[in-house]
């Protein structure tokens, strides 16, 4: 599903070229869930944009789905985001004036999916979710675990490969990141590619796979068997 | 993304700022309102002024003395002193031009006219008894001057409303005496009101027998002979017979003939050009209410960076996020256009009540104009704002929006 082949991302700051990425290789087959770890400047941001298609390597190449991504227009990494990726994103980024109906269906508009479509997908989505009485709810109105749900069914609402999520639970009460957890791994065991990007350790214990990631490096990738039971 | 999906996103966008969007919807609004109020006063004035004139009678001639270049201005320097004017010409042309209906001459001045011990100065127009159906003159009571040329005149006034008012209160004026100059004159008749025509106030002036006028004024030529022809087709036909007849008589081509059409389209003319001047003026404040919607525009995109950075990760294209922000600077534009419009009407309906005389309304080419300039003023502005959202690198406008 992803294989990253030395992938290298350099910034310059000021006259100096910082690399936050220095050769990463990684692949991740279809229906993985897999954890990407590290303390803060590790590179597991610039690494989340780079398998979120936000941002293109230095060099090195990045295959989705067989297709080398890393050399795309503009408006071809677009639509590779809008069809084959999903975000969750800490502060879930809804967009406020937007009811719960409308964040959903703000992906499928700009993809110029049919209306009706669109609607038979918004309520499967939300139903997804557990969120069917909240359609017609702004964000405002709603409890920080409901903002993320919407959050996961806009995410989901294109069918993509794969979902990344970027510390889907750090704006959340514990009783509410569980939850937020759960529905995760159960998307993940419905098929669907599930990445999360976190320094949170019990957020990452519950992955199949570890990535550790420092100083732009992998430091480690191994399988969590104990989650793989649970 | 299709057109509904466009509307229902930017407008919700512009909802969510109800005082920045009307704000900058009452910029435009003005703009617009402007253009239509004060193109419909050109409009209106125009009417009025082509009204005023048609109101003469379509089909009517004005021949004056001396040779002038349709460009007007220094006649008598250029084209030699001119043979009188006549009442003989008139007779002539009476005579030998058929498709004349009626002639009246017609000589012109200032006398002092007094009436016991009311004194007061007043034009005096000397003509004859078909000036009244030439010029379509209502009498309120007595009868109008009488048809003949001949032989010295009867020494009979025709005045006009506010004469009377003034040099005859609270007593009937007809079989009184008016002094003019010298002269007495009985008055066998009052003009009803009509207020300014062809630049005279009819209200304010004595009409006496052209040949009295002329003797009073020592005047040996007539100022102006008003020729109405049998039908408007022969109107060209007439002015050409006209010249002829005269320039035979005098030897030579000193008299310029005018249709009321060269009249009315002059000045149709000078007000269109008028009209499209103050639409220009007004149309600048349209250019500064673009300006207005392009600073909210630039503020909102500043404000929505987070939001920007969602669409792109969501999978909008650049040209989407172009073609959304576009979208809501045409809005604002368009809407505020609408209700410029609106208002610019609204204005004109409540003037024109308050000035009935002046009917005000703006033409079709301006209302359609300041609605499209508006339109393209909203898309022109929001072209800087809508790029500059669409160039925000998503990775950081992410990270910025919260």
């Amino acid at each position: 599903m992803i294989r990253l082949t030395g992938i290298r991302r350099d910034f310059q700051v000021g006259d100096q070229v910082v690399s936050a990425l220095r050769g990463v290789d990684l692949m991740v087959e279809a229906g993985e869930h897999v954890a990407i770890m590290g303390p803060s400047g590790s590179g597991k941001s610039t690494m989340l944009n780079v398998l979120g298609c936000l941002d293109r390597p230095t060099a090195g190449s990045y295959e989705l789905g067989g297709r080398d991504v890393s050399r795309l227009s503009g408006s071809e990494l677009s639509r590779v985001r809008g069809r084959e990726i999903g975000f969750v994103f800490q502060s879930f980024h809804l967009v406020p004036r937007l009811t719960a109906e409308g964040n959903v269906d703000l992906p499928m508009a700009f993809a110029g999916l049919a209306p009706k479509e669109r609607k038979r997908r918004i309520a499967a989505a939300l139903e997804q979710v557990g969120l069917s009485h909240r359609a017609d709810h702004r964000p405002r109105q709603m409890s920080g675990g409901e903002r993320q749900r919407v959050a996961i069914a806009r995410a989901v609402v294109m069918q993509p490969k794969i979902l990344l999520a970027d510390e889907p639970t750090g704006n959340l009460d514990s009783k509410s990141g569980a939850e937020i957890v759960a529905l995760l791994e159960r998307l993940n065991r419905e098929g669907l590619t599930l990445i999360v990007v976190t320094h949170d350790d019990d957020l990452g214990r519950r992955c199949r796979r570890l990535v550790r990631l420092a100083d732009g490096a992998i430091v480690s990738d191994e399988m969590n068997e104990e989650a793989r039971a649970g | 993304m299709s057109l509904g999906d466009l509307l229902r996103f930017s407008g919700g966008a512009l909802f969510g700022h109800p005082l920045r969007s009307v704000l900058s919807l009452l910029g435009m609004s003005i703009g617009v309102a402007s253009v239509v109020l004060l193109t419909g006063l050109g409009e209106g004035a125009r009417r009025y002024v082509i009204g005023e004139f048609t109101s003469l009678g379509t089909n009517l001639l004005i021949v004056f003395p001396g040779k002038t270049e349709t460009t007007g201005g220094m006649a008598p320097l250029w084209g030699g002193v001119p043979n009188d004017l006549t009442l003989d010409d008139v007779e002539a042309l009476r005579r030998r031009v058929p498709s004349i209906r009626r002639a009246a001459p017609i000589a012109m001045g200032e006398a002092t006219a007094r009436r016991g011990d009311r004194i007061r100065q007043l034009t005096v127009v000397g003509t004859t008894g078909e000036m009244r159906e030439i010029r379509q003159l209502e009498l309120n009571i007595g009868r109008f001057l009488p048809e003949t040329m001949a032989g010295r005149g009867p020494r009979v006034c025709v005045i006009g409303c506010n004469v009377q008012r003034e040099l005859f209160p609270e007593e009937n004026p007809l079989g009184k005496i008016l002094h003019l100059g010298e002269e007495r004159f009985r008055v066998i008749g009052v003009l009803a009101p009509r207020g300014m025509s062809l630049g005279l106030d009819m209200d304010e002036i004595v009409e006496v027998p052209v040949v009295r006028a002329m003797r009073i004024f020592d005047q040996t030529t007539l100022f102006r002979v008003l020729i109405e022809v049998r039908n408007r087709s022969s109107l060209d036909a007439t002015s050409e017979a006209v010249v002829e007849v005269l320039t035979d008589r005098h030897g030579e081509e000193d008299v310029t003939v005018v249709t009321q059409d060269a009249v009315i389209s002059t000045f149709d003319d000078i007000l269109r050009v008028l009209t499209a001047a103050i639409a220009g003026i007004a149309a600048i404040s349209l250019g500064v209410a673009g300006i207005a919607i392009m600073n909210v525009m630039l503020v909102s995109v500043t404000e929505r960076t987070g939001e920007v950075g969602l669409l792109k990760a969501l999978g909008a294209t650049d040209r989407q996020v172009v073609v959304a922000f576009l979208a809501e600077a045409a809005l604002l534009a368009f809407v505020g256009g609408v209700l410029g419009l609106l208002l610019g009407e609204t204005l004109a309906f409540v003037v024109g009540l308050v000035w009935p005389k002046i009917e005000i309304e703006a033409p079709t080419w301006a209302v359609l104009a300041a609605l499209l300039t508006s339109s393209v003023v909203g898309v022109v502005f929001g072209v800087l704002p809508a790029r500059r959202a669409a160039a925000l690198d998503p990775v950081d406008a992410l990270a910025r929006g919260h």
